[in-house]
């Protein structure tokens, strides 16, 4: 029997990071953990492999290497390397016994959701962390454009940056560590991040969750004000809060996402409700004790399904945030003099 | 022929230093019993330098380290405090800066004096004393006298600057939530703490288990506790189990059967002491009680901070955390700067002196390798290079019977001035708020609570209860009589009598504070420990029952 490359996400552990990815492997442990992640499955490395083996795709990118020699070396070599590596494994079919496999795997989902042909996110997942291959396909129905959409996120491994960070690695030019993450699509009404840190102090008794409108997207990449809201770890009561107007969200479009304007009605008023603000924070909580650092994580809430049910989490991984101020530090050591005075 | 004083310029003078300071207190803990001569050259000079030092570095605002002096093989010590008001806040200011490397990267801070200390200790044991040359012996001993004063300056400076955070922290916890350091509470707080100490005894256990499994437990079990290493060596087996165990001792064997005194041998060259714990393991059975135990006790300490959180104001939560999480390294500093500061340093300081002794043995300068701890530094250089031009018999002859002398003669506590009494000069100590002697040497005064009818009041250096047998330990030498099970009863302890509390149900000492040897590994294992009662080794006998319940800081004699 051939080799096994398509994963339930509860299959997986961290642990499973050089077979799956980075992504993957982290859908799993959260799952393993308790918090709930859209549903889906994961592709490993491997399923890449058989591909590049089975179409004839791998050798003919060894070929075209080997006959570029030293040329490759040069930008504008790799720049037509990539577009024309691309074209390779783009222009061949999934063999029979994978498709059939991936249709067997979808086919589960769309049972699983209730939903013919349910629209998926097809996700890159690298084993390794490498520049310019991070191809996200968005609102991907039926089996036919998942099929599609799979390959082309095995070809972004031969981007023009990505082919730069191999060579300058010595790393094998026909191989790429990418896994491939295929979850479903959530309805988002609201979606945000949250950071168990003051990212800005470094503050670690509190804990930030921002969000907005629509997909995650608006939030993450910075371009509305978010709603914030800071809360307190122990007590779990809201320090602050703040409502912005958010005249503009994400969502899917038809194909992949785009921006477009909250209802007047809705521009002012909070995201998310207290209730649903306190169990962001409670599972957050729940996920940095697991893994004993500050993490940075992002949740959606679905349009159609019911609280609590309708909180699914896409992300989470360690924080990143500035060290204690200096004022806090010197704060402290004002305090300490007191000591001296008693 | 005029003899040097021991300590030159530093030997205690009644005339002259009652001017000074009109009260002079004993180190008890490190120079009783006395100290040879050469030890307490070395640590009256260096701890002297390194408390003065550190005090300078972190500009203390009250006080500027502490005076040293020798009496009769006793270390006497007095506080330098700072006189003016303008002086006081001159230095406050400079503190505040001086203070911020232990808040802003304490870990860094520290880890960067074990890796320059270690270095020097790497250095020093390059040179192969056997077939060195004299200048050779003679540099590596001036090459260990600056290594003792380097590791004096880190140890005071470190200790200033950990303690002063601990001692605001534990302010803070009685301003902000009406808890201070004798509290059950606060224990939990800073307890559930890995450290270098621990790493050792956990590797004891280890060889434990290991001569369970390989069925070499007899060796161990039956004869003299002298015997052990010869019995194993008896065996295949027990040889490749002493292979280990050596190496193992060459690591991290580097210390002192009595931490402050260089005349005893060290692990690596007796490693009995350290085959003994092994022993005792064995006879105890069971898994290291102190991993289970730990999990335990940092459970504890997540809940104890949460309760305390509860009471912190929500705004100084952030400074409070970051606080306490400083706070909480003081415990594992104060064990592992016994470790790889003072008994480490001092087995650098037998192994050099040692070398010099043999070869001056040899030569004909003294009789025996060990009389070289009868003399100092300055006669040590006087014949350092041409032993065999110089007879120093007479010198050790007369300190030999001088030592015998002190050690039949115990020091007194304190040199007081007249008219001033021992209370008068407690209350000077206090009043420095140096974190020293605050946390280490004085700690706090029992209260009596006569409803309690106790036979000794304490305070609390670990929370708990227990009730056993007592076993009254005065030195390390004794240690090997301690029970499973037992109550230890001890004038202090310390790191060479850390793994008997696996196997001890509590602790009474006479004197201490919460950052004390016996508090801090008694948290760590979860075992009560009542300290201060100051007269728990004059009015317990070994085998007598005895109760503690240190949360109520009292201690009961239960068969008079």
């Amino acid at each position: 029997m051939a080799q096994k490359w398509i994963y339930r996400l509860e299959e997986l552990r961290s642990k499973d990071n050089d077979r799956v990815g980075k992504k993957c492997a982290n859908l799993g442990e959260m799952v393993h953990m308790g918090m709930r992640v859209p549903p889906g499955f994961a592709i490993s490395v491997d399923g890449y492999e058989r591909f590049m083996d089975e179409t004839g795709a791998g050798e003919e990118i060894r070929k075209y290497v080997e006959d570029a020699g030293e040329s490759i070396h040069k930008i504008e070599k790799q720049v037509e390397a990539g577009r024309l590596i691309r074209g390779i494994i783009e222009g061949k079919d999934m063999p029979e016994g994978m498709k059939h496999e991936l249709y067997t795997f979808y086919d589960e989902l769309c049972e699983t959701v209730g939903m013919p042909d349910v629209a998926v996110a097809t996700r890159s997942s690298g084993a390794v962390s490498m520049p310019g291959q991070m191809e996200t396909y968005l609102n991907v129905k039926g089996k036919r454009e998942l099929l599609k959409k799979i390959i082309k996120v095995w070809g972004s491994a031969f981007t023009t940056r990505a082919i730069a960070f191999r060579l300058e690695k010595g790393m094998e030019m026909s191989k790429a560590p990418i896994g491939v993450a295929v979850l479903k699509m959530v309805n988002a009404r609201s979606a945000g991040v949250t950071l168990t840190v003051q990212p800005t102090t470094g503050d670690l008794t509190k804990t930030v969750v921002e969000g907005n409108w629509g997909l995650g997207e608006s939030v993450v990449s910075g371009e509305i004000t978010p709603d914030s809201f800071l809360v307190d770890k122990v007590s779990r009561s809201i320090v602050s809060s703040t409502i912005s107007n958010k005249p503009r969200m994400v969502v899917y479009k038809k194909d992949g996402i785009g921006m477009v304007s909250v209802p007047a009605e809705k521009q002012d008023r909070a995201c998310i409700d207290e209730r649903e603000l306190d169990e962001i924070v409670r599972i957050s909580l729940e996920v940095e004790t697991y893994f004993d650092m500050p993490q940075d994580m992002e949740w959606v809430f679905d349009e159609d399904m019911q609280f609590p049910e309708n909180l699914f989490w896409v992300q989470t991984r360690p924080a990143k945030f500035s060290e204690k101020k200096e004022d806090d530090s010197e704060y402290l050591a004002e305090l300490m003099t007191r000591i001296f005075k008693m | 022929m005029k003899v040097y004083d021991v300590v030159p310029g530093l030997e205690f003078d009644a005339e002259r230093d009652f001017e000074q300071s009109p009260a002079w207190f004993l180190d008890g803990t490190h120079s009783v019993p006395p100290w040879t001569p050469m030890f307490g050259w070395f640590w009256v000079s260096f701890c002297r330098h390194g408390m003065q030092y550190g005090a300078e570095k972190l500009s203390l605002p009250t006080v500027k380290g502490w005076d040293w002096r020798f009496h009769n093989g006793g270390g006497y010590l007095t506080l330098l405090l700072v006189k003016s008001e303008e002086e006081k806040q001159r230095r406050e200011k400079k503190f505040q800066k001086a203070i911020l490397p232990f808040i802003q990267d304490y870990d860094g801070l520290w880890n960067g004096y074990v890796e320059e200390i270690l270095g020097r200790y790497e250095n020093l044991k390059k040179l192969d004393l056997d077939t060195a040359d004299n200048l050779d012996l003679l540099d590596n001993f001036e090459e260990t006298i600056n290594t003792c004063r380097r590791m004096w300056e880190i140890h005071m400076y470190m200790m200033y600057g950990t303690y002063t955070a601990y001692i605001l922290f534990e302010n803070m916890c009685r301003e902000l939530a009406g808890i201070d350091d004798t509290s059950p509470l606060f224990h939990n707080l800073v307890s559930g703490f890995d450290n270098k100490v621990f790493q050792v005894d956990k590797r004891l256990w280890e060889f434990s288990k290991r001569a369970r499994e390989e069925g070499l437990e007899m060796a161990f079990l039956e004869g003299e506790l002298e015997g052990i290493k010869s019995r194993l060596e008896g065996s295949d087996k027990g040889r490749a189990f002493m292979k280990d165990f050596s190496e193992f001792m060459d690591e991290d064997g580097w210390r002192m059967q009595r931490m402050s005194e260089m005349n005893l041998p060290t692990w690596v060259e007796d490693p009995t002491p350290a085959l003994m714990n092994v022993k005792q393991f064995l006879q105890k059975g069971g898994g290291f009680n102190l991993e289970a135990e730990r999990a335990k006790v940092s459970d504890a300490r997540l809940v104890a901070e949460k309760k305390v959180m509860e009471k912190v104001p929500q705004e100084q939560q952030g400074w409070f955390t970051q606080l306490m999480r400083l706070a909480q390294k003081s415990g594992v500093f104060s064990e592992e700067h016994d470790h790889y500061l003072d008994l480490y340093t001092h087995a650098m300081m037998r192994r050099s002196a040692l070398g010099l002794g043999k070869r001056w043995a040899q030569e004909g300068a003294i009789d025996d390798a060990e009389d070289i701890f009868f003399l100092q530094p300055d006669e040590v250089r006087r014949a350092g290079i041409n032993p065999d031009q110089f007879d120093m018999r007479y010198i050790v002859e007369r300190r030999k019977a001088e030592w015998k002398g002190w050690c039949e003669n115990p020091n007194p506590p304190a040199m007081l001035k007249e008219g001033f009494d021992l209370d008068q000069a407690m209350a000077v100590l206090v009043q420095s708020n140096d974190p020293i002697a605050l946390k280490v040497v004085v700690g706090a005064m029992p209260q009596v609570r006569p409803e309690l009818k106790a036979d000794l009041y304490g305070t609390c250096g670990s929370p708990g209860v227990a009730e056993g047998p007592a076993r009254v330990i005065m030195n390390e030498d004794e240690l090997g009589l301690v029970q499973e099970g037992d109550i230890l009863v001890a004038a202090s302890t310390s790191p060479s009598w850390t793994p008997i509390f696996s196997m001890i149900k509590g602790v009474i000492v006479d004197r201490g504070a919460s950052l004390s040897h016996a508090a801090i590994v008694g948290r760590e294992y979860g075992i009560p420990v009542v300290m201060n009662v100051f007269e728990g080794t004059a009015k317990i006998r070994s085998g007598q029952k005895v109760k503690v319940d240190a949360n109520m800081g009292a201690v009961y004699i239960l068969d008079k």
